[in-house]
């Protein structure tokens, strides 16, 4: 695969100490074209949450190499990651883990500030415009519903326009047709600019909408599944 | 590098959640800050109202001081081309009522002029004149209520004053010039000048203090400092020998300016103490903040925070609170001087001038901030590494146990910096750095007594009871209360058991007697033609007393070897003997109480050039050795002297000592009085030692009799009221390890819900878990009481023995006293704390969960 998006090889990574040491990635290799939509599934425990906060720079691995976007996260700094996490990668989480003391406008115009952009508010209000958040700006987060907070997190994710957006579990906080909007959204926004995504999710319905699915077991790639034909 | 602004904004806006968690920590910053600001702010005032009102202090723009004699017509009339003359001489004399009973008194005799500057108070309300002039041949006198209280006298009756009586015409309410005549042990009594000439008691040698003042320039406007000063140096160089002490309106009393500075200085070290103690409160405070913020700061971080960024909005959230801690703190400290002036302006006996002065507010901020910085930036510091993972799953690394190099750095770089600023603002370097280091080492004890409790707890056998498991575990678990508290109240108990050692130590220093050595009499100006009859008088009266005697005269020291006296830097124990005049002697033989520890004392008949004895801490502090000179002035006469001998002398028996004695040679043509103590094998009693003053006072007018246990009395009472001061002081020391105590309880409370619920639900009462809690706080509580103990014992130890130069003794009662109040105190905190706990109801709880 020419310039793919994210290239994973041969990665391990264990957690804990003495005794209480887990292996719980063990010698991955995977690689993800640029605008491909992958659904990861397995197991809990399975080492899904782990392996995309490796490929967002989350979690440095034993070993193997993580490159993405064409850069290599091994030999980089904490503080270069942050950097280039903001500018690449967008997040999304189970938990939406929105700020409480910021309204939704300025919890999405916060990536764009750390980025040092001058029209941060103007983009982040334009932002929540697109996830139908239009009325919503001068809101605090426990002043919106569980589905609007995840808008807001999506919003916040995909302001800096990334080329990479993971998404750990979106719905696993929503009831079902929340949760169902939410996952069009997602996919609607992915689409519209291009973006690749990884997603993590326990529901097969969800990660059959992916361009590929792949299964984790016991910190290992089960069985890769063919590549679907890119739309 | 980008912009700092995006962090200040979502800093600022993270701020908005409130200050829920930092409670404490603000009250620690503004309870430090307020005691430095507030203590020294009031000695500011306490210098600008002596500054302002010196003028009235003084009597005049300048004053000239002598003992023994007056002014020469050469050296008035010099003066008196200055400006307009007016004249006060004090001394202590005998007062006696009719009945015949006597009492000690100051005598404080004025001219016509007097006050020359501001106004006096007399009830009933008139004119010194008018109280003081002659009516029907006798002269009147107007008394302090003091001394119409121990006559037993009133207005209208007569007091016997040497060789006259004068009618008490009026009670004396206040003096302008009180503070510039001195604080005497006795009580005043005003009377004239030529009253004063009629009682005999200005003899060739007694005791009078002669003072001169000028006001220049009367009925225009006050002279410049600067024309004061020069006129001060103009006459210094036109009678470089006259031996006056020569002051200015700006610089009342050097020695009394100095040992206010030291004791404010004392005082603000307290302060600093208190600082500190509530640093540990900072410390908590940032630690849980970073807990609470983890959330936030690692989704921070997942956008695109680095970890510097995300430690700088930590840190500027934390510093935004800390300025709101030290406005709080600036505020209450700038109003402590309106306050006191308000309160208590009408009964200290200093004038006040309130004010907001900047320098001291500055210096209170540098020191805020400066404590913040040092004890938040490590704790702020761990949330470099917050794993952005926390958001993903509950299992995450263990956080590293230490933060980044950096932060390590640079709170020991603000460390340094507090430390240089407490050390470069002190006068008395020395007991800064002793505080500095004693703070430190403190710290690094206090962090090993925790260690060293947690692993005890530890490795503790398995006990049977169930609550003492449970204590033990609580005690050396992650996230245990066990450094929090021995920190906090350890370093606090410390300082209380320090202060309440010293004064102890001071204490016992003033009640210190030894029979026969200790006198219960100081006879004063008793003159040369009158010692025969007096050492009869003596031996009749007293016969067991062990009776010393001295001719004495009083010399102002005027050079160290060649160099003059004014402006000599001598060490700071013994500059008091160059401030005003020192009683001077002479004797053929060591005096009693003296140990020649260098050189020789000279020959009965030695009859070569005037030879002096030196006290041996004095030579040293003044870099004399045997075989210098020094030149005294005594009576207008500048006498220089070669050191021959040094001695060792025993100040603290209260038994007769002189600084300087010269070879009889040297002074025994001059007109002088004899001093005589009076000591008994053991304690006559109240009415014995009353009958001897009485007696002394009929037979020998002119003399003035001190007792002993009356001038030990004042000097125990001036000591309260200094110690209520230092109380006050160490009281907020206190009051921030309890606040530092609450605030770690207050943290732990969550935790400790979340145990004392899952316990409840598994079958435990109440009963067995207050009593787990009570074990705890026990035993924590007896730790800290322990450390407090004995690092208060040391600390008071090196003070004592270092700085005061005293000999230390451990008072096991106060200090015990002290520590037992600490741990009881720490119980009940824990307690109440834990009552509320306990009475929460699992079901809601576990709801949460």
């Amino acid at each position: 695969m020419a310039d793919p998006a994210i290239e994973i090889r041969d990665l391990d990574l264990s957690l804990g100490r003495g005794a209480a040491r887990v292996h719980i990635l063990q010698g991955i290799s995977l690689t993800i074209a640029r605008g491909e939509a992958v659904g990861l599934i397995g197991p809990s425990g399975s080492g899904k949450s782990t392996l995309l906060m490796t490929l967002a720079g989350l979690e440095r691995p034993d070993r193997g190499d993580v490159i993405i976007d064409g850069v290599a996260l091994a030999g980089m700094s904490e503080d270069a990651l942050a950097r280039f996490r903001g500018a690449r990668i967008g997040i999304v989480f189970q938990s939406f883990h929105l700020i409480p003391t910021m309204t939704a406008l300025e919890n999405v115009a916060a990536p764009l500030e750390l980025a040092g952009a001058a029209d941060a508010f103007e983009r982040a209000e334009a932002e929540l415009a697109a996830v139908g958040l239009a009325g919503r700006f001068a809101h605090y987060p426990a002043q919106l519903s569980g589905g609007e907070q995840q808008r807001v997190a999506l919003a916040r994710a995909l302001a800096p326009r990334p080329a990479i957006l993971v998404a750990d579990e979106p719905t696993g906080n929503l009831d079902e047709a929340t949760g169902q909007a939410i996952i069009d959204l997602l996919f609607e926004l992915r689409a519209e600019r291009g973006a690749t995504l990884v997603l993590v999710t326990h529901d097969p319905d969800l990660a059959a909408r992916c361009d590929r699915t792949i299964r984790l077991r016991s910190g290992r790639i089960e069985a890769p599944a063919p590549a679907r034909a890119l739309a | 590098m980008k912009p700092f602004v995006p962090l200040f904004r979502l800093a600022f806006r993270d701020l908005r959640g409130g200050l829920a968690g930092l409670r404490i920590f603000l009250a620690c910053v503004a309870l430090g800050v307020a005691t430095i600001v507030g203590v020294n702010s009031l000695a500011r005032s306490l210098a600008d109202g002596l500054s302002r009102d010196g003028r009235a202090i003084l009597g005049g723009d300048a004053a000239f001081s002598l003992i023994h004699r007056q002014l020469s017509p050469a050296e008035r009339s010099y003066l008196a081309a200055h400006g307009a003359l007016s004249d006060v001489a004090t001394m202590r004399a005998m007062a006696r009522n009719e009945a015949g009973d006597a009492a000690l008194v100051e005598i404080k005799a004025v001219d016509p002029s007097w006050p020359a500057i501001g106004r006096a108070e007399l009830t009933p309300a008139m004119t010194p004149q008018a109280a003081l002039a002659p009516k029907d041949g006798v002269f009147g006198a107007a008394v302090e209520d003091a001394a119409l209280d121990r006559l037993k006298v009133k207005i209208g009756d007569t007091l016997a004053i040497g060789a006259i009586k004068v009618q008490i015409r009026a009670a004396l309410e206040s003096e302008p010039d009180r503070l510039g005549s001195g604080l005497g042990l006795a009580p005043r009594v005003l009377v004239s000048l030529a009253a004063l000439d009629r009682t005999g008691l200005v003899q060739p040698g007694s005791l009078v203090r002669w003072t001169t003042r000028v006001v220049m320039n009367p009925g225009g406007e006050p002279p410049s400092e600067s024309a004061v000063k020069a006129f001060l140096a103009d006459a210094k160089k036109a009678f470089p020998e006259a031996g006056w002490e020569a002051v200015g309106r700006g610089n009342i009393s050097p020695a009394f300016s100095k040992n206010l500075d030291r004791f404010t200085e004392f005082l603000a070290l307290i302060g600093l103490t208190s600082l500190i103690v509530g640093g540990v409160g900072v410390a908590n405070a940032a630690q849980g903040f970073v807990e609470r913020k983890r959330a936030i700061l690692a989704t921070l971080k997942a956008i695109g925070a680095t970890g510097g960024e995300i430690v700088a909005i930590a840190l500027i959230e934390f510093l935004a609170v800390t300025l709101i801690g030290i406005a709080g703190g600036l505020a209450l400290g700038a109003v402590l001087p309106f306050f006191v002036n308000d309160l208590f302006g009408a009964i200290i006996p200093f004038p006040l001038a309130p004010g907001i002065f900047p320098g001291e507010l500055a210096l209170g901020f540098a020191y805020g901030l400066l404590t913040a910085f040092v004890f938040a930036i490590a704790p702020l510091g761990r949330a470099h590494d917050l794993p952005v993972s926390a958001l993903f799953r509950d299992l995450v690394e263990p956080g590293r146990a230490w933060p980044r190099r950096r932060y390590v750095a640079l709170a020991i770089a603000a460390a340094a910096a507090f430390a240089a600023l407490a050390i470069g603002m002190s006068a008395e370097r020395r007991l800064a750095i002793i505080v500095v280091v004693a703070t430190v080492l403190g710290f690094l004890a206090l962090r090993l007594v925790a260690l060293a409790v947690m692993a005890t707890a530890r490795r503790a056998p398995r006990l049977s009871g169930l609550e003492w498991r449970w204590a033990l575990a609580n005690i050396h678990r992650p996230g245990a209360l066990t450094p929090s508290v021995v920190l906090s109240l350890g370093l606090g108990l410390a300082v209380l058991v320090a202060l309440t050692l010293i004064d102890n130590v001071l204490r016992g220093e003033i009640g210190h007697a030894t029979p026969s050595e200790t006198p219960s009499f100081y006879f004063l100006d008793i003159p040369s033609a009158d010692i025969g009859a007096f050492r009869t008088f003596l031996r009749r009266e007293a016969p067991s007393a062990n009776v010393v005697e001295a001719p004495m005269m009083r010399g102002r020291i005027i050079k160290i070897g060649d160099r003059p006296a004014e402006g000599f830097k001598a060490k700071d124990n013994v500059a008091w003997v160059l401030q005003g005049d020192r009683g001077v002697t002479y004797s053929d033989q060591p005096p009693q109480g003296s140990i020649v520890v260098k050189g020789e004392w000279w020959p009965a008949d030695y009859a070569g050039p005037p030879l002096v004895s030196l006290e041996e801490e004095i030579a040293d502090g003044l870099g004399l050795k045997i075989g210098d000179a020094i030149t005294v002035n005594v009576l207008g006469r500048n006498i220089t002297a070669k050191i021959a001998n040094l001695r060792k002398v025993n100040w603290r028996s209260f038994a007769m000592n002189f600084v300087l004695v010269y070879s009889p040679n040297t002074l025994k043509g001059a007109p002088h009085t004899f001093l005589v103590t009076a000591a008994f094998p053991h304690d006559i009693g109240s009415a014995a030692e009353l009958s001897i003053l009485r007696d002394a006072a009929r037979d020998f007018p002119t003399v003035a009799s001190l007792r002993v246990r009356d001038a030990l009395r004042a000097l125990a009472q001036l000591l309260d009221k200094l110690a209520l001061a230092i109380r006050s002081a160490s009281g907020v020391a206190l009051s921030t390890s309890v606040l530092v105590l609450a605030g770690a309880l207050a943290a732990n409370r969550r935790s400790r819900i979340y145990d004392s619920v899952i316990l409840k639900t598994l079958g435990a009462t109440r009963g067995r878990l207050t009593a787990a809690f009570l074990i705890e706080y026990a035993l924590l509580g007896a730790a800290a009481s322990a450390f407090g103990l004995a690092a208060g014992a040391a600390a008071a130890s090196l003070i004592v023995t270092k700085v005061m130069e005293l000999d230390f003794a451990f008072a096991w009662a106060p200090a015990l006293e002290a520590a037992l109040g600490a741990l009881g105190f720490t119980i009940l905190l824990g307690l109440i704390g834990s009552w509320r706990i306990l009475g929460q109801k699992p079901a809601a709880i576990l709801r949460e969960l």
